[in-house]
């Protein structure tokens, strides 16, 4: 068995994690949590991917992947953050 | 090489795991951004040099070089916007704040 195959589960099992908290989670923030460590399971899942095609264009998608899920997560906690701090300076 | 590969990878895999069981289980935003992000960064550079282990040829070690570099420069960005956002959201600013008036 290619301990590349468990890789992928375990990298699914992540995954599912994060969906759960992703639907659930409580607040704003829990969700842009999940979204972070979703697109970290997207990384992984890409680089086994790459792995087991056996080709370097894998590679380019996790690194727009990677620069994706930056810009992502960092908008939508600058959003909630400046959200926040409006919201208690107008009360 | 292909067992210090693999056993790197499998490491990757299972803190990613164990990062994704952080974010269900700790009891807030703010420690749940921790577990993701800290444990987050481990697992995807463990998984990094697992498969620059695994495939040792100039087209792969230069893109899986320049995605590690991206990811520890981004990742503890996003970390601190997360950790803002999540203590700005649930108050812990304002504690800290009005804790510090009355002293």
């Amino acid at each position: 068995m290619n301990p590349l195959y468990a890789c992928v589960f375990l990298a699914g099992l992540a995954a599912l994690l994060g969906f759960y908290r992703l639907l659930r989670g409580p607040t704003q923030s829990d969700r842009v949590v999940a979204l972070d460590i979703l697109f970290a399971v997207a990384v992984m899942l890409c680089l086994c991917a790459a792995l087991i095609a056996g080709t370097t264009a894998f590679l380019d998608i996790a690194l727009g992947l990677s620069l994706t899920g930056f810009v992502g997560t960092l908008a939508w906690a600058r959003l909630i953050d400046r959200g926040q701090a409006q919201a208690r300076g107008r009360s | 090489m292909t067992l210090l590969g693999s056993g790197l990878c499998l490491l990757g895999a299972v803190l990613l795991l164990v990062a994704a069981w952080g974010v269900v289980r700790l009891p807030d935003a703010l420690s749940r951004q921790h577990a993701a992000t800290k444990a987050g960064t481990l697992a995807l550079a463990a998984f990094v040099f697992g498969v620059a282990v695994l495939m040792p040829e100039p087209a792969w070690i230069g893109r899986l070089a320049l995605l590690l570099l991206l990811l520890l420069l981004t990742l503890p960005l996003a970390s601190h916007a997360l950790a803002r956002a999540a203590a700005r959201e649930s108050g812990a600013v304002e504690d800290l704040a009005a804790r510090g008036d009355e002293r």
